[in-house]
């Protein structure tokens, strides 16, 4: 018992200071870095070689872009001159985890997001129980979720909470690439969770499918089957990235690099009003008592 | 001696004949009497089974299974873990493993239902159905095929450069176990020299993983026993392996780092090495330290300790692969029994326990983290110097026009039945594949035999008769993963 106490002690502390601070360059994969499509030399090239198709480019629409909830990170369009950065540039990274360039599927849930969220927000913010539930992973991402409540990323310090049963969960995460036996698993499960209930769909396959896009017992992406409200692309996202998502899921994280653009300015002054409402009446009845 | 075992097998009844027929990839491993290999002879057979001689002979008739249309149902997904099963007999999702299917379990208090396939003590989607009297578990179906993607039919026609990027998904924490056996088995194919070098980096990443998977099965064996600081500090040695990955292989999980003819990682400084080696060893250091402490915490072996015992002829008969095997005595291990190239040269001492429960495959477990840690010293000490990659550097007509594989090119080399079979330990154990290529070098097909479908029998067998409450200890000691065997 006392070993244990001292061992504790003498390991320090090794949570990430996330949120607060940004992630350090061992918290993030060399792999969560986007390709940079500034330096792009050949995107018909890239296109050809893209395995889930990414890569996007249509030279009569003038259409080039990248989608990151397709892309696998595998590197491969490095060849035609698509370049993943070297250097170790924290902001990068985090801003590929929403960054969804254009692709029209994400854009047009986007205003439905905004009114759904500037009501539940802060219903979540204090206490928040996350379910996951695998559709068709590799494995990988399924990882990646639980090492959440490892001791460096440690989620629980936030406030967020795994749940075993659906009646319990105020968010479903959805990882791997829908499968047709899921397709109904995940409809029930979805059902079963009381509203407001939050979708956080994590990793490329869930997103779009990824790399498994074209196997036999793909249904489709999953926000086609059930609302999606927020996406983590990645092959899969690290941990740092899906606890980006949980937190802007939670709109906790005010920024507008995410796919979902938070009502930041009106959200704290509602609150802080609320605050000032709630200060005010309990000092008026302490003067009266 | 391989084609009279086969030929037994046709007499013996329908499940014997599933079962026995697992133990054939096993015995191709092993020598005969006179010492010759027969490698030759399993592809022979292989052949045959392709062109449907063998098999038809193989697989039961709707007459011997029985009448119903159910039990059909049952006895083909029990005999689906061979790996030579035509695609049809396992594509049904929520197929069960069943070893008793003509078995009635029904009676006064017994209690049959289905679990899952959303479990949550498993964080995969995959069920188990129970037979329970009581607390005791008196039958345990695992319900597999729930995520299976068709990894083996989707890349038929690829290239095998692509090819690559769907295998390594196939299980996303066996990876480098994955991507090395298929890269092996089209090099060979080939015939494409690797170089030395990128053979050595690829050991490398199959111990790494190997260390990470048996920190995670440990961890998720304490986290049962509600120990949960020992949990989180294992957990958080795993996170340090993972970070090791990231760092040196460029993935967490080792994705992407093999391609076909060598691998992209760089490990040709002394510095890299050496830091490399110092931060496996230190987190072995700390597991041993960890372990030490809870070996004095009775109550946690007693959770462990004669929980899902499994012996030594049921784990032969019904084919166990991996630490469930040498948890229960049997002294196989791909990498002294049937070694790919560097494991021929270094030395991997081979752990086995005889105790068969939990308790012995968790021991296997714990010492294979310090002897994978003495090989990747080995492995990084003696790494060959020179390129990791063929053609890196120097325009190599062949090798160009075999990769690229341009529609005109026919490598004269290949012919209709080339085979190339590549067997390694992965985490879970024996990893077969088996891969047919076309004359453009393109696959014909691909047939995986996962490490934990052999080992789905083997966990039914060993639950009967344990209470409920330890099916937790059991499933994390077995180190299943159904993303692995649905593939």
């Amino acid at each position: 018992m006392k070993l244990w106490v001292l061992r504790g002690l003498k390991k320090g502390m090794l949570t990430t200071k996330f949120p607060k601070e940004q992630p350090t360059q061992d918290e993030l994969s060399r792999k969560s870095f986007p390709p940079t499509p500034s330096k792009v030399s050949d995107w018909e090239r890239g296109r050809l070689i893209c395995p889930t198709g990414a890569i996007q480019y249509d030279s009569q629409l003038a259409k080039s872009e990248i989608d990151l909830g397709k892309c696998i990170y595998c590197q491969r369009c490095s060849s035609a001159g698509f370049e993943f950065p070297e250097t170790r540039d924290s902001t990068s990274a985090l801003k590929a985890t929403f960054a969804t360039n254009g692709d029209s599927a994400y854009e047009s849930d986007e205003r439905l997001l905004f009114e759904k969220y500037s009501k539940l927000w802060k219903s979540f913010k204090k206490s928040f129980h996350v379910l996951m539930i695998d559709v068709g992973s590799c494995n990988a991402c399924n990882f990646e979720v639980l090492n959440l409540s490892n001791p460096y990323y440690d989620f629980n310090r936030l406030g967020i909470f795994f749940t075993n049963s659906p009646k319990h969960a105020d968010a479903l995460i959805v990882v791997g690439a829908l499968n047709k036996a899921m397709v109904d698993v995940l409809k029930r499960t979805y059902d079963n969770i009381p509203s407001p209930k939050l979708v956080i769909s994590v990793g490329a396959c869930s997103i779009s499918g990824g790399i498994f896009q074209n196997t036999e017992s793909f249904a489709s992406p999953v926000r086609k089957v059930i609302p999606v409200d927020v996406v983590v692309p990645g092959c899969p996202p690290t941990p740092i990235q899906i606890l980006q998502g949980l937190l802007i899921a939670t709109g906790r994280i005010k920024t507008t690099e995410s796919f979902v653009r938070a009502p930041t300015d009106i959200e704290e002054t509602s609150e802080q009003e609320e605050e000032e409402k709630n200060e005010g009446s309990s000092s008026f009845k302490g003067v009266s008592g | 001696m391989l084609r009279k075992f086969v030929e037994q097998i046709v007499g013996a009844s329908p499940i014997s004949k599933a079962i026995q027929l697992s133990a054939v990839f096993k015995i191709a491993g092993e020598h005969d009497d006179d010492g010759r290999d027969n490698k030759e002879e399993i592809l022979a057979i292989w052949a045959d089974i392709e062109n449907n001689k063998t098999i038809l002979s193989l697989v039961p008739s709707v007459e011997e299974l029985g009448r119903k249309p159910e039990t059909l149902l049952l006895c083909q997904s029990s005999l689906s873990f061979l790996p030579l099963l035509i695609k049809s007999l396992y594509s049904t999702p929520g197929s069960q493993i069943d070893l008793d299917a003509h078995g009635l379990a029904e009676g006064y208090g017994i209690f049959t239902f289905l679990y899952g396939p959303v479990t949550f003590g498993v964080p995969e989607a995959g069920g188990f159905k129970f037979v329970t009297y009581g607390e005791r578990i008196v039958k345990v179906a695992p319900t597999i095929n729930f995520k299976r993607r068709g990894i083996e039919q989707s890349i038929v026609g690829m290239k095998p450069d692509e090819a690559l990027l769907l295998v390594e998904r196939s299980a996303g924490n066996f990876s480098a176990s994955y991507s090395t056996c298929f890269a092996t088995a089209v090099e060979d194919s080939l015939r494409i020299e690797t170089p030395e070098a990128a053979k050595w980096i690829r050991a490398v990443a199959i111990e790494l993983e190997r260390i990470y998977n048996h920190l995670h099965a440990f961890a998720r064996e304490a986290e049962a026993a509600t120990q949960s600081v020992a949990a989180n500090q294992v957990h958080a040695l795993k996170e340090r392996v993972l970070r090791l990955n990231a760092k040196y292989f460029g993935h967490r999980f080792l994705f992407g780092f093999n391609e076909i003819g060598g691998v992209k990682c760089d490990l040709s400084s002394r510095e890299d090495r050496e830091e490399l080696f110092s931060s496996v060893r230190e987190i072995a250091k700390e597991f041993s330290e960890i372990v030490d402490y809870f070996l004095s915490s009775r109550i946690f072996l007693d959770r462990l300790q004669n929980t899902a015992r499994l012996s030594k002829e049921d784990a032969l008969s019904l084919g166990a692969v991996g630490p469930v095997a040498r948890g229960s005595g049997i002294d196989w291990d791909d990498r002294q029994s049937y070694p790919i190239e560097p494991y021929s040269d270094i030395f991997v001492p081979l752990e086995t326990s005889n105790d068969g429960d939990a308790m012995g495959r968790m021991m296997v477990r714990i010492r294979e983290v310090a002897s994978s840690t003495v090989a990747i010293e080995e492995l990084l000490d003696r790494l060959p110097a020179g390129k990791t990659k063929k053609g890196a550097g120097e325009k190599n007509a062949e090798f160009q026009s075999t990769l690229s594989f341009s529609a005109t090119t026919t490598t004269s080399s290949l012919t209709q039945s080339d085979f190339s079979l590549c067997r390694i330990e992965s985490p879970s154990g024996d990893l077969i594949q088996i891969v047919k290529l076309d004359k453009r070098g393109r696959i014909k097909s691909l047939h995986i035999r996962p490490p934990s479908f052999a080992n789905w029998l083997s966990f039914a067998k060993s639950l009967e008769g344990n209470v409920f409450t330890d099916f937790q200890f059991s499933f994390e000691s077995f180190g299943l993963s159904y993303a692995d065997s649905d593939r």
